[in-house]
């Protein structure tokens, strides 16, 4: 097993949090609640005060973001008249140009979800911090929101295209594990489908903008339900995941999983560890590389170039000797190969 | 330790020298350079850059490498060792930006004005709210909630009249800060400061002047240096002066100082960009973009491969070039290995430069200007960096350019106020690259003729005067050490910028390892709108930078 990772769920400013330090919490327990502010109501103080309404701020007795009661006295003035509250709400300020005040009624409680399990360590004003037991796999962009399901891989290869046909019913509410790539159609079809999440090893850029244009137009037509995300793990383009990654996917399918898009987090629960990664690779070390031209292949660092060589862009560099899984034998900056730690032995 | 300086490689004998090291920590590349005193002078040895992950002591053991052939054989094995054990003079990008939540009354006056003043004080604005933002009250609530602020912005409002908006958002974050203990700064029309203070608790609130106290000025500068006073003491308590930003500034403003110059410096690196204008006295402003680095945002932003696909040379697929920014923004401390992934990063810089700029799209009067930064200062040939230095900043007028490639500037600006002026004295030699001299004019008709240039040399026949015309440049030979004196004459319509505006102007100016620039290309960068006419533009431009510079032919006798 991973050791556990601290994750930190934002909570927004006055939310009510309902679970306590060392509460063990579930990825779709509530964690905390909160109430939106509605739209704002002008409560006049200037004309009951008889009051400029330039200097009605000073006659404040609550101060700005405060909730108040219904019948709470709201303004004062030294002769003692007074406003109060005409209904709960939070109190945003002043509107100095008609000489009232903002009281914006708050809506209905609405959940704050971690998507994790784990147990809660820290909580404060604007996060709950989770010790997840899960192994964390960072990824090097995504989009969408948070959430969790099951893993489940879709593809046979690695260097596989996922396809809109690979997404079927029975992959609703999971984290489905693609290939190289997946089209903005593909991406739509799957969340209509009700699949929790995607994780590839690189999109286009085109094909995830397409995409979330299409999530944007449907937003504001309001025919968007339920949460999505997308997470990359290699890079951007025609991407293929590591192997030695895919194949720990495909031992880990059925596990339970939260993956948060746009910041580019999985967790995957009661895994084993999963492959590592480690700039600086030495001789011998299995090598991925990144950027083009052998953006995303695979290979061994057979050997060191002494001394600094160019590239073929010209620039100096500390190069290393790759032999790629392909067979190739190609120099490559040592900045641009990570090593591929395996993964050891229980 | 023991440095047996051999400049030709063989026949010296060793000398005892004492060492120190300059370190730059940069959050994608760290940049070291060994300064050894060898009979009776400091010299920087031996420089390596890498990746800031890959620790100390493959560092040491880089610059052991590199040390290793020129030392003394005694000591040549254990170099890495006795490196762990000198001076270290060291400076890092801080460890993270200030978050900002902004309220202002117009996203295009106050809040742009606010925004520029806060981005280049290093912070990143994390959430914007303003009247004219088209959201609800309760939606810029909201958003203001969920902000993950270290400090809040409020601006709005002309200092001649109130605005009753600017209380409006003024209270909106106060309901939005609820009370927590962030500070609050006021930068908006002076006669609201009381009212809004009023909104917080006592001692909540810090007045600034108005960044835009009317319509027709800007008056950022006292919210700027409020804002780099703040982001020093909240996020980097632990020691201002190691900071790159902090450091690169103070090392330019010592440069200036003690060379008499107004120099501009930029430092462009992985995350931030920080513009440094110095004058004579050592006085310096500075700018300091959070996320002005390669790494930018605005890189990946909706439009941005657009944008960076017309500056091309080359014809790259913009799916590519979107592909490519983003890569570089995933993994900022990897390098360009193909020809086009470099141009898609040098066009980066070019932009992001460009950006730093600011409207005018162009600097004047500046004598000397430094370039930092591995993509400026470690561009493949040194023509490169220069093309980036000219093409990003239009220095208008008679520029010396140079390039700190070692990467000692931030460091040696990292000694303290005592040390600095020695530091810099002992290593002027060093420390910067000198590229050559660039004459850059403003005005001027594209293929029309807009300055005859003669080049004087001390020993050289005179050449015939060189014609450069509109949308054109040339690259002169003018090696290092070299001086030349240069005899202008401008046609009408074209200016150096500055006060020099007769249409004959003298100058003299040093070599380097690029020569020296006759650049008619008007500034801001005039290019054609056609595709296919831009490009080919911007490939000839290329072309006369790479390309061998030629010789003036001279005038028969």
């Amino acid at each position: 097993m991973n050791g556990a990772t601290l994750h930190r769920v934002r909570i927004p400013r006055g939310a009510s949090p309902t679970v306590r330090v060392g509460t063990d919490v579930r990825p779709d327990q509530v964690l905390a609640h909160h109430r939106r502010p509605g739209a704002p109501r002008h409560v006049p103080l200037a004309a009951p005060l008889h009051a400029d309404p330039a200097h009605i701020a000073g006659l404040l007795v609550v101060s700005p973001g405060s909730m108040v009661a219904e019948g709470q006295v709201i303004a004062r003035t030294d002769e003692g008249r007074e406003v109060q509250a005409p209904t709960e709400g939070l109190l945003l300020g002043v509107a100095a140009s008609d000489g009232s005040a903002l009281l914006s009624p708050l809506g209905d409680e609405e959940p704050v979800i971690g998507h994790v399990r784990g147990t809660v360590a820290a909580i404060d004003e604007s996060a709950i911090t989770i010790e997840v037991p899960g192994v964390l796999i960072r990824g090097v962009g995504g989009t969408g929101s948070a959430v969790h399901g099951e893993l489940a891989v879709a593809v046979h290869d690695p260097g596989e295209e996922l396809r809109a046909a690979a997404i079927d019913v029975g992959a609703t509410g999971k984290i489905v594990v693609g290939g190289s790539r997946a089209s903005a159609e593909t991406l739509t079809r799957a969340r209509a489908m009700g699949v929790a999440g995607i994780v590839l090893g690189g999109v286009l850029d085109k094909e995830l903008r397409d995409f979330e244009a299409i999530q944007r137009r449907r937003r504001e037509v309001g025919g968007l339900t339920g949460s999505f995300g997308v997470l990359l793990v290699e890079g951007f383009g025609k991407v293929g995941i590591d192997p030695q990654r895919f194949a720990w996917f495909r031992a880990h399918a059925g596990r339970m999983a939260s993956l948060f898009g746009a910041d580019g987090l999985l967790y995957v629960y009661d895994a084993q560890l999963a492959p590592g990664r480690r700039t600086l690779p030495r001789v011998g070390e299995r090598v991925i590389a990144h950027r083009r031209p052998f953006q995303g292949r695979a290979g061994v660092l057979v050997a060191e170039l002494e001394d600094l060589h160019a590239t073929p862009s010209g620039i100096p560099a500390r190069m290393g000797l790759v032999r790629f899984e392909d067979g190739r034998l190609a120099p490559v900056p040592l900045a641009n190969l990570e090593a591929t730690l395996p993964v050891p032995p229980a | 330790m023991t440095v047996d300086e051999r400049p030709e490689g063989i026949g010296a004998a060793p000398a005892e020298a004492e060492m120190s090291l300059l370190v730059d920590v940069g959050s994608a590349w760290t940049k070291a350079a060994a300064v050894a005193r060898s009979r009776g002078r400091w010299r920087i040895v031996s420089h390596v850059a890498q990746p800031s992950g890959w620790g100390e002591d493959e560092l040491r053991a880089a610059l052991a490498a590199r040390l290793a052939p020129v030392a003394d054989r005694r000591v040549a094995e254990r170099i890495a060792d006795l490196l762990r054990g000198v001076p270290r003079i060291a400076c890092h990008t801080p460890r993270r930006p200030g978050h900002i939540g902004l309220a202002a009354v117009s996203s295009e006056l106050s809040g742009d004005a606010a925004r520029r003043a806060a981005e280049s004080a290093g912070w990143s604005v994390v959430e914007a709210a303003t009247a004219d933002d088209g959201r609800s009250l309760s939606a810029r609530l909201a958003a203001l909630q969920a902000a993950d602020v270290d400090v809040w912005l409020l601006a709005g409002g002309f200092d001649e009249g109130r605005a009753d908006q600017a209380l409006e958002m003024a209270g909106l974050v106060a309901a939005a800060r609820g009370g927590a203990p962030q500070p609050v700064i006021w930068a908006g029309a002076e006669s609201l400061t009381p009212e809004v203070a009023l909104l917080f608790e006592e001692g909540a609130v810090q007045s600034v002047a108005n960044p835009r106290p009317s319509a027709h000025r800007e008056n950022p500068l006292p919210l700027r240096l409020l804002l780099e006073e703040m982001l020093q003491r909240m996020v980097e308590p632990g020691g201002v002066r190691q900071l790159t930003p902090v450091s690169f500034r103070r090392g330019i403003a010592e440069l200036a100082r003690s060379s008499m110059r107004r120099i501009l410096g930029i430092d462009l690196g992985a995350h931030y960009l920080t513009w440094v204008l110095a004058d004579e006295a050592g006085a310096a402003e500075s700018r300091v973009f959070a996320d002005g680095g390669l790494a930018s945002r605005s890189l990946i932003a909706q439009g941005g491969a657009g944008r960076l696909s017309r500056m091309l040379p080359l014809s790259i697929d913009e799916l590519a070039v979107a592909d490519a920014l983003r890569n570089l923004h995933a993994r900022p401390g990897t390098i360009p290995q193909t020809d086009d992934e470099l141009a898609v990063t040098h066009a980066a810089a070019r932009y992001l430069l460009t950006q730093a700029s600011g409207d005018a799209g162009s600097v004047e009067g500046v004598d000397l200007l430094v370039g930092c930064g591995r993509t400026i200062a470690a561009a493949p040939r040194p023509a490169q960096a220069a093309h980036l230095l000219l093409d990003g900043v239009r220095p208008v007028g008679i520029t010396q350019l140079a390039i700190d490639t070692a990467g000692a500037l931030p460091p040696i600006g990292a000694l303290d106020d005592s040390e600095i002026g020695e530091g810099m004295g002992v290593l002027r030699d060093d420390l910067l690259v000198p590229l050559g001299a660039a004459v850059v004019i403003r005005g001027g008709r594209p293929g029309q003729p807009t300055m005859r240039v003669a080049v004087h040399r001390t020993g050289w026949p005179d050449p015939a005067p060189i014609e450069v015309r509109g949308g054109s440049l040339q690259v002169l030979p003018l090696g290092r050490g070299q001086a030349a004196e240069l005899e202008i004459e401008l046609a009408g319509g074209v200016t150096l910028g500055g006060t020099r505006h007769g249409r004959r102007v003298r100058a003299t100016v040093s070599g380097g390892a690029v020569g020296l620039i006759l650049d008619a290309r008007d500034a801001p960068l005039a290019l054609p709108r056609r595709s296919e006419d831009r490009r080919a533009v911007l490939a000839g431009w290329r072309d006369t930078f790479l390309r061998e510079p030629a010789q003036p032919v001279a005038v028969a006798p």
